[in-house]
């Protein structure tokens, strides 16, 4: 076990160097100069070459690459060619509250989603199931971006149930953290769904009615369980989706992420966030899977991992 | 005994209500709040309450002594004299002095610092010398007339020299002046807060507090000062006026901005480098229908290349629209029916207001007298490289730009952008417009000495201008602002700019 997360870790650093380069030069071809973008419409040329020469951007980009690279590994990301902050102070301003986000989105997606899947899997064909899987499609449907205008137009302006946007108590993130859900919620659903019904069909299943356990026993423990390996997989890799997500619910609810500083970094050609940001991101997004596949051991035992 | 309780009463409420923040929902968060470095408006707005500059330029376009008690020129113009304001201190409870304007001067214009606005007095102020605790003189090689409307730019703010000597790079978020605020808290991506500086030497505000929120999304911005969350909101798109006019609690206040549109023309490139058809597609476009169609209203015709407020505008006249002039001038150019022209409009999309809805209006009006145009967009970042391109490699034919002349003075809205030696890259003179009379009314309204001088200078310079037509001539914006009724006294300011250091909030008695 413990040689198999050694090893996983170590598959880790080519794909991060992967990422880096495919960032470094993707901001790079993109058109657009950074200090002109700073210095402003109207910039002197002695200002441009003065803020060109204070970020490097005078040099060939494989001298920059060279030297961003010798920094990353020394632990250090640059700084903001805008606010002129470490980008690592910037990341740690602003991921703790994306984090809070998709956490809040996860959970939402996971309370409502899984529970739904199951009782409409439970239920086939009943009222229930259509209602939930209608609710799937239209979740799956929905521009993010149109369903948190409208949560704030209804719940925030109308009713004055939630304040409008921003952070600060709990009140705060469920707006967008049900906004941020709904896609998840609604592939959890029916994920959870057809696993269970395809478990529910098992002989293992009937054997398990046939020696008269109780229902909820036979659900839960025998049927779910089998159920849940894809779903694991599914949520795993949402959260991914969610962390993308993030960028559109947080720009709508005014919210602090690491996707508003994103955003604003790449029309800003803020390189050194970008890049920053991004290799974030891809952490982020290869310790979850790290940790989905060693879920699957958790729920399965025949899984092993030498 | 009753009416003294009301009394009371009413003193304590009126008390409660001063005492209440003032929250503004802005489009974005400040990059930096160090003043040479602050780039964006929602930065100096916030930077302009905390740090003052010597002079300031009125919403009404004068150009005033602020830090600066009074000033003098030398006789021939090259020596600047500052007497200073006594007995003011910073909000670390320094001392505002010569030496703490020196040092910020000095300060904005050093490569280390690497202030995009340090073109402001480099290579035009040679020297900074302290003569005594409260004077300063700036010596000059040559003359510079707006040198006063450039130290109102809010680049030019005097911070305290102990707190950046301190503080080092922390400064940026901790920003020191002798404002009528002093900085609070900033929770990145979220708000700044300000706090009252009690010790404030001019008039003290009523609010004790002032947050700025950081909000893109238009559509969030108009629900918070909806629901009260915030009191004005920026930025009010055309199409949410009249919802937000219909409630009584919220009026939608249009302020003038010192901001011009237009379509510049590549003059070194077919076909634009024939003044004929320049004037053509001039009187081709309907400017009237399109500040009232495509801007709601929310604009101004342009009768000159710069917006009135500022010195030295004074209104040229505009080219009437006359589509049947501007097909006899395409035709006077050899272009024809058999023969149409066919032009690119580059145009931004979501830079400005209606942008790319106006560059589509200007398409269907062109093609009314025959001139068939494709439009190109590009995003901001991408559009600003290519209109940069050196004259050799420049593929612009026309492209639609704008230009805040936020000093107030002429000069940074005409020699920047018609002057030869601004030409592309190394400059904002990105049709490659050339005419040496020109350049030579625009070099000696830069050293002339006397305003009135200066302003009939500006006015023959604009005339030649007007005559060459450099540009399609399109509007000045205005800016719409949401303001909730209990909040009286607060400005928009035409360099878009919002200044709270004068709002109250009413009492219900008086709303």
């Amino acid at each position: 076990m413990s040689t198999y997360i050694v090893r996983r870790l170590l598959a880790v650093l080519p794909t991060l160097l992967g990422v880096l380069l495919a960032v470094f030069l993707m901001v790079r071809l993109a058109p657009g100069d950074p200090a002109q973008l700073l210095a402003g419409e109207f910039a002197t040329p002695e200002a441009l070459a003065e803020i060109r020469q204070r970020f490097g951007l005078d040099q060939p980009w494989h001298v920059q690459l060279g030297l961003y690279l010798a920094k990353v590994v020394q632990g250090d990301l640059g700084e903001s060619v805008r606010t002129r902050k470490p980008v690592a102070y910037e990341l740690s301003t602003y991921f703790p509250n994306t984090l809070q986000l998709t956490l809040g989105a996860m959970t939402v997606a996971l309370l409502v989603g899984i529970p739904a899947g199951i009782l409409a899997a439970i239920r086939p064909g009943t009222v229930f199931d259509l209602v939930a899987m209608l609710g799937a499609l239209v979740g799956v449907s929905m521009p993010v971006f149109w369903f948190g205008l409208m949560a704030i137009l209804i719940f925030a302006v109308q009713l004055g149930w939630f304040p409008v946007a921003g952070t600060g108590s709990l009140w705060h993130l469920v707006l967008p953290a049900v906004t941020l859900s709904t896609g998840t919620t609604a592939i959890l659903a029916r994920m959870t769904r057809s696993a269970m019904l395809e478990v529910l069909s098992q002989d293992y299943i009937r054997t398990a009615r046939a020696k008269g356990l109780a229902g909820r026993v036979v659900i839960f423990k025998h049927a779910l369980r089998n159920a849940l390996i894809p779903v694991v997989t599914v949520a795993g890799l949402q959260f991914g989706t969610l962390l993308e997500g993030a960028v559109i619910t947080e720009t709508v609810f005014a919210w602090p992420g690491i996707g508003q500083l994103l955003v604003g970094s790449i029309l800003a050609r803020d390189y050194p966030v970008v890049q920053g940001a991004v290799l974030l991101i891809a952490v982020a997004f290869i310790l979850i899977n790290l940790v989905v596949d060693l879920l699957y051991g958790a729920i399965d035992p025949r899984i092993r991992y030498d | 005994m009753r009416k003294l309780l009301a009394l009371l009463l009413l003193g304590l409420s009126v008390a409660l209500a001063q005492g209440r923040t003032l929250v503004i929902a802005q489009g974005t968060d400040p990059t930096t709040l160090d003043a040479p470095l602050a780039t964006d408006s929602p930065s100096a707005t916030v930077v302009n309450h905390v740090v003052e500059t010597l002079f300031e330029y009125t919403p009404d376009g004068k150009i005033q002594p602020l830090l600066v008690e009074r000033y003098s020129f030398s006789p021939d113009r090259r020596v600047l004299t500052l007497f200073l304001r006594k007995g003011i201190k910073f909000h670390d409870g320094t001392d505002f002095n010569a030496e703490a304007v020196k040092f910020n001067l000095e300060r904005l214009i050093s490569p280390e610092l690497a202030s995009a606005f340090a073109f402001l007095l480099r290579g035009r102020v040679s020297a900074f010398e302290v003569v005594d605790s409260h004077t300063l003189r700036l010596r000059m090689p040559e003359p510079f007339a707006p040198v006063l409307a450039h130290l109102t730019h809010s680049s030019t703010g005097i911070q305290s020299p102990a707190a950046i000597r301190r503080l080092g790079a922390g400064y940026r978020d901790n920003p020191v002046g002798t404002g009528p605020y002093k900085f609070d808290r900033w929770q990145k991506g979220q708000f700044v807060e300000l706090v009252r500086n009690d010790e404030y030497w001019g008039k003290k505000p009523a609010i004790e507090r002032l947050r700025f929120l950081a909000v893109p999304e238009a559509a969030t911005r108009m629900a918070l000062v909806e629901t009260g969350q915030a009191h004005v909101a920026v930025r009010v798109p055309p199409q949410d006026v009249q919802r937000l006019n219909a409630r009584p609690e919220i009026e939608v206040v249009t302020t003038p901005s010192v901001r011009t549109i237009f379509f510049y023309f590549n003059h070194t490139k077919k076909p634009f480098d024939d003044i004929r058809v320049r004037r053509a597609i001039n009187h081709a476009i309907n400017k009237e229908e399109i500040v009232r169609f495509v801007l709601g209203g929310f604009g101004r015709p342009s009768d000159a290349p710069i917006s009135p407020g500022i010195f030295g505008y004074t209104r040229v006249g505009t080219y009437e629209y006359n589509p049947e002039l501007a097909r006899q001038l395409l035709a006077q150019a050899g272009y024809t029916a058999q023969n149409p022209l066919r032009i690119t409009i580059h145009s931004p999309n979501g830079r400005y207001l209606q942008d790319i809805r106006v560059t589509e209006a200007v398409q269907s009006q062109l093609r009314a007298v025959g001139v068939q145009a494709q439009i190109q967009t590009l995003e901001w970042g991408a559009y600003l490289a290519a209109t940069n391109q050196p004259r050799e490699r420049n593929e612009i034919q026309m492209a639609m730009l704008g230009w805040g002349t936020v000093t107030g003075d002429a000069d940074y809205g005409l020699y920047g952008l018609f002057h030869s030696s601004q030409q592309a890259p190394n400059g904002f003179n990105r049709g490659f417009y050339t005419n040496p009379r020109l350049d030579r009314i625009l070099d000696q309204a830069r050293v002339a000495t006397n305003p009135q001088a200066r302003q009939q200078l500006y006015r023959t310079a604009m005339q030649i201008i007007y005559n060459d037509v450099p540009w399609v001539f399109l509007h000045s914006e205005q800016q719409v602002t949401a303001i909730r009724r209990e909040v009286q006294g607060f400005v928009v300011h035409p360099t878009e700019r919002l200044i709270a250091s004068g709002a109250s909030f009413r009492t219900s008695a008086e709303r």
